[in-house]
């Protein structure tokens, strides 16, 4: 790394912009470029990160996040430009530097302990200092309890808190964490992040890229990246205001029609819609000229308002809008149906299930699960990680024996595996469904030819594929250097290319950022427009409400099944949501600070953050006086605080929690 | 040509296109397929050597007369013992063999010419450290032959009751490599296919495409054939290029028919394809896979004559080594090409064979749906 000096001086763009770091800058990077051969992976960044600092790298799959982590970490040597970190290149500093990647970086087949007790003894931490941090670390991630535990055994939350403690064992001063929760159920995502502002709290500086805008509400700092190149950077406030709209959240039964509308009026003032969960975020120049032309456009159409409340726009809305407006949305393309959107009659059913039973050994993975699904309908199967649902899915395809219980598959009883019928049935896994080793047109045209799907259409379907996930030019490139996010959206297009009667999508859009997946989503609807029964996991429950029903898992057992709005209307009790901001007293992160205060005195999953406000379960609407007093007794300056509806996330974290309470 | 258009159409043509396209991006399987065989070959058939050499000979000749020296240049002459040290103390010569520093000890008594002079038999001592047995057999069966040849000169009336009139077949010249290549062969071809081939099933797994694979309209068989056949052709270009090895380098004579030759080697191929698949199937991982693969290779390459004769091993071993159908395909390989061997002579061979491929292909296929649970 003793080129980094001569590296920067080739550089002639900015030749006398360095600045020596001030003691407190964890983290200086400067002009930073990587290249793969000839594509460009990233272009010239800079940033600093200070000490105790959450600094957040958001932008599209292949924006080049990834690659600067490897540089960051030190695992990757960048082509031009210099990375400090604490004063020193990033490949010497690496003791210093904990470091979590997309994938568990555990030994699975070893303990809890075993696998930390093998970092502390990589990273040579003294036995007493070990004790102490252990101790201190597994309580702090509530895995105190699994000491000895396999790490395979673990949930996918538990396992990404294990490999956190692995990192922080040496007691990094930077810690670099990329999509860390990436196919993470929201309860424990939260639960993960209340652990980094601890440890940020401590003076650890973290550095964290996320698919989850609501995450990275929580970031001190926030980039927004895009090409290799950094195109916005600041606070989360910061970036919200730069981008000079304000928001209308309007609530209406029919969200597909007004999402139309409202986008094709023609409009000075109506600037973006977005559907987000049960509502649609509108975001306008002025919101009371924006807010009358909604309320005309609806009148207009005869169009139900239910409710229109302005609001300041979100992470999620800059980074839609942003990327919107540099054109990178990726496009909505009609799949070329052979069968001429034959309609299948929706009152069939299509998947199944009596009563099924999984064991394996001594462990029940599935309980008595009962799910009906028709031709048409979207049912989306929600649950923690480790619930049961990638088993229960196993069963109904066909994959896995059930133990107990009746399964019917598209009219099919006994074999549940004959070719017949699975030429009928679409898959996609939960990971690595492509070969990476064949190109994107080789996996394409192997999947198109295994499933039948004509010669003389093949064709026609794979540019369809190609086309959707934006990659024309770029057919022959190997499937595995995709990123994550592109390699989901292959996956998907060439698990649909037959035209299947049942579809099962397990985790479809884990990892993949928010704009395709809005995309991913209008294509399921799409097919069930067309008369597919799909089936479809997912750990983004905003998404989840364009499910037509749904049934939630908790530890093998169905706990809750109907459509969104019947699940949010069966939560019990009163949701408040509290906006705090900093008072007086200097307090980087409120929001972070009234959640600390409010469990200390209530059960913790009563208290959810949700970006850069906070859900707050009560039994009855009286507490709300007590919230009050007591974030007031700890000088948090309430902005508002107000009873709001479940959304699916709220029903979701309050089912989990109340079922796992329960002993 | 209408078959030619429905065999292109088949999900079997798209399974197989899958196959090849995967097997030429993997560069290291070619290269474990070309270099791995032929220093195997090399190795075995340069290094394992089974004839007696250069044994390290000790003499104590008390005789110390022309008679005695002509029974030592007698030992040495073709070179099987070589004298390494003369002592005139018997103890020492003890010694020397306790230490390893000499093989065999002859001891020549001080009447010995005197002895044979007077038509009385003489008696001279050996010594043989027989801490490997084989060698030890070996240069005592030497020894005695010589010493008896040399004592029949002085007895030029006595005509042995029987003698040999031995002719040497198919290896005249007594090269050992002949007898040990063409088993090698064998070997090669044993794990090359078992490897590749579990390699091939277990990377699946490993990623997980296999469940997408299985999710498929796609029937095992298919998805097992369109696995088979590339590695098929694959492992008989390995074939050929031990065969070259062997007749180039070894100079071991090509007797046989080769397409007769390729015919067993193609059905040998499918054995070791079987049991690569079944242990794929079985195995969870690609490591488990790989030292399953050594517990079963191992004992196939010993127990098949490849190496050590499979007379020489006891008789229930014998017997044991019939399900080793590696053993076959080893007198296969030997027969066709030291022999000349036709399938007149080798069908019984070649029947158990068939039988194998049938047997293990069929286990796999049927194992390879259910593997998943």
């Amino acid at each position: 790394m003793s080129q980094s000096a001569t590296t920067y001086s080739q550089n002639p763009i900015h030749p006398s912009s360095f600045i020596p770091h001030p003691s407190n800058c964890v983290l200086h990077v400067h002009d930073l470029h990587k290249h793969y051969g000839r594509v460009a992976a990233v272009r010239g960044i800079d940033f600093t990160v200070q000490q105790g600092e959450i600094f957040g790298l958001i932008g599209p799959d292949g924006a080049g996040k990834t690659t600067t982590f490897h540089i960051l970490g030190g695992v990757l040597e960048a082509t031009a430009g210099e990375v400090q970190v604490l004063g020193q290149p990033a490949r010497d500093a690496r003791l210093k530097i904990g470091y979590l990647t997309q994938q568990f970086s555990l030994y699975l087949d070893l303990s809890l302990d075993e696998n930390l007790r093998y970092v502390a003894g990589l990273r040579e931490v003294d036995a007493q200092i070990f004790q102490e941090r252990r101790r201190k670390y597994l309580q702090l991630m509530s895995l105190d309890w699994f000491s000895d535990r396999l790490a395979g055994q673990l949930s996918g939350g538990m396992k990404q808190k294990l490999a956190l403690c692995c990192a922080l064992v040496s007691q990094p001063e930077l810690l670099l964490l990329d999509e860390p929760t990436t196919g993470v159920d929201p309860v424990s995502r939260r639960e993960f992040w209340d652990v980094l502002a601890a440890l940020a709290a401590e003076g650890v500086t973290v550095v964290v890229a996320t698919p989850y805008l609501d995450e990275a509400e929580r970031c001190d700092r926030v980039a927004l990246m895009y090409d290799g190149q950094i195109q916005e950077i600041g606070t989360p406030a910061e970036l919200k205001r730069n981008l000079g709209l304000h928001r209308l959240e309007v609530h209406t039964p029919d969200l597909a029609s007004a999402e139309r509308i409202l986008t094709s009026a023609p409009s000075t003032h109506l600037i973006d819609t977005q559907t987000f969960g049960d509502r649609l975020d509108v975001l306008v120049s002025d919101p009371q000229a924006g807010e009358a032309q909604v309320k005309q456009l609806f009148a207009q159409h005869n169009l139900d308002l239910s409710a229109l409340e302005s609001a300041e726009p979100t992470l999620e809305n800059v980074f839609v809008t942003r990327l919107r407006q540099q054109g990178s949305a990726p496009g909505f393309f009609e799949f070329p149906r052979a069968r001429g959107g034959q309609r299948r009659a929706t009152d069939q059913i299509a998947i199944y299930a009596n009563k099924l039973d999984r064991r394996f050994g001594e462990f029940q993975a599935v309980k008595n699960v009962n799910i009906e699904i028709r031709y048409g309908e979207i049912f989306g199967l929600l649950g923690a990680n480790g619930a049961g649902k990638t088993t229960t899915i196993k069963m109904l395809c066909g994959l896995l024996p059930a133990s107990a219980g009746d399964i019917s598959l598209g009219g099919e009883r006994g074999n549940l595996r004959t070719s017949e019928l699975r030429r009928r049935i679409g898959y996609m896994s939960q990971k690595f469904t492509l070969y990476d080793d064949l190109t994107i047109l080789q996996n394409l045209e192997f999947y198109s030819g295994v499933y039948g799907v004509p010669r003389k259409l093949r064709r026609e379907k794979i540019d369809w594929v190609i086309a959707t996930c934006g990659l024309e030019g770029q057919e022959n490139m190997l499937t595995g250097q995709l990123p994550g996010g592109w390699k989901q959206r292959v996956a998907f297009g060439s698990s649909v290319m037959h035209e299947p009667d049942i579809l099962f999508l397990d985790e479809p859009t884990s990892g993949v950022d928010p704009l395709a997946r809005r995309q991913f989503w209008r294509l399921i609807n799409d097919f069930a427009r067309n008369g597919t029964a799909i089936l479809v996991t997912t750990h983004y429950l905003e998404e989840a409400e364009q499910c037509n029903r749904m049934s939630f898992m908790v530890a093998g057992e169905t706990v809750l099944e109907g459509s969104p709005s019947q699940i949010k209307a069966a939560q019990p009790g009163q949701l408040l949501e509290v906006v705090v901001t900093a008072s007086e007293r200097h307090e980087p992160n409120p929001t972070q600070a009234a959640s600390n205060v409010l469990k200390q005195q209530m059960e913790p999953w009563r208290v959810s953050i949700f970006a850069d406000r906070l859900h707050v379960a009560i039994n009855d609407p009286a507490e709300i006086d007590a919230v009050r007093s007591r974030l007031q007794a700890a000088h948090l300056t309430i902005s508002s605080i107000r009873p709001i509806p479940y959304s699916l996330e709220d029903a979701f974290i309050g089912v989990v929690q109340r079922t796992q309470v329960k002993p | 040509m209408k078959l030619f258009r429905r065999l292109i159409e088949s999900r079997f043509w798209v399974l197989s296109v899958k196959e090849i396209s995967q097997i030429l991006r993997n560069k290291q399987l070619i290269f474990l397929l070309v270099f791995p065989p032929t220093i195997q070959l090399l190795i075995f058939g340069l290094a394992l050597n089974p004839d007696v050499q250069h044994l390290k000979l000790g003499v104590t000749d008390y005789s110390n007369t022309p008679m005695s020296r002509e029974l030592i240049s007698a030992l040495t002459a073709n070179e099987v013992f070589e004298v390494k040290s003369v002592t005139l103390d018997e103890h020492a010569l003890g010694e020397q063999v306790r230490r390893g520093q000499i093989t065999a000890g002859l001891v020549i008594p001080p009447n010995f010419n005197r002895l044979l002079k007077s038509d009385q038999p003489a008696e001279v001592q050996v010594l043989i450290d027989a801490v490997d047995a084989n060698t030890a057999g070996i240069a005592n069966g030497y020894m005695s032959q010589i010493i008896n040849q040399f004592g029949r000169q002085f007895m030029p009336n006595v005509v042995p009751p029987i003698q040999t009139q031995a002719t040497i077949l198919y290896n005249p010249g007594l090269v050992s490599s002949w007898f040990i290549v063409p088993g090698v062969i064998g070997l090669v071809l044993n794990l090359g296919s078992s490897l590749v081939s579990t390699a091939a099933v277990v990377r699946e797994k490993d990623t997980g495409t296999l469940e997408q694979l299985l999710m498929t309209p796609a029937a095992a068989w298919e998805i097992i054939l369109a696995k088979v056949v590339p590695l098929f052709v694959l492992l008989l270009g390995e074939v050929i290029l031990a065969l070259s090895v062997a007749t180039f380098i070894f100079q071991v004579p090509f007797r046989g028919n080769i397409f007769l030759y390729l015919f067993f080697a193609g059905l040998y191929a499918c054995v070791g394809i079987g049991i690569g698949f079944l242990l794929a199937t079985v195995c969870r991982t690609q490591q488990q896979a790989i030292l399953t693969s050594f517990f079963i290779n191992l004992p196939l390459i010993q127990l098949s004559g490849a190496i050590a004769p499979v007379e020489s091993m006891p008789k229930f071993f014998q017997i044991f080594s019939l399900a080793n159908p590696l053993r076959h395909f080893v007198t296969i390989s030997r027969g066709v090409l030291l022999k000349g061997n036709g399938l007149d002579v080798l069908y019984p061979e070649a029947l158990a064979l068939f039988a194998f491929a049938i047997v293990l292909l069929t286990i796999s296929t049927n194992k390879f749906r259910t593997q998943l649970s």
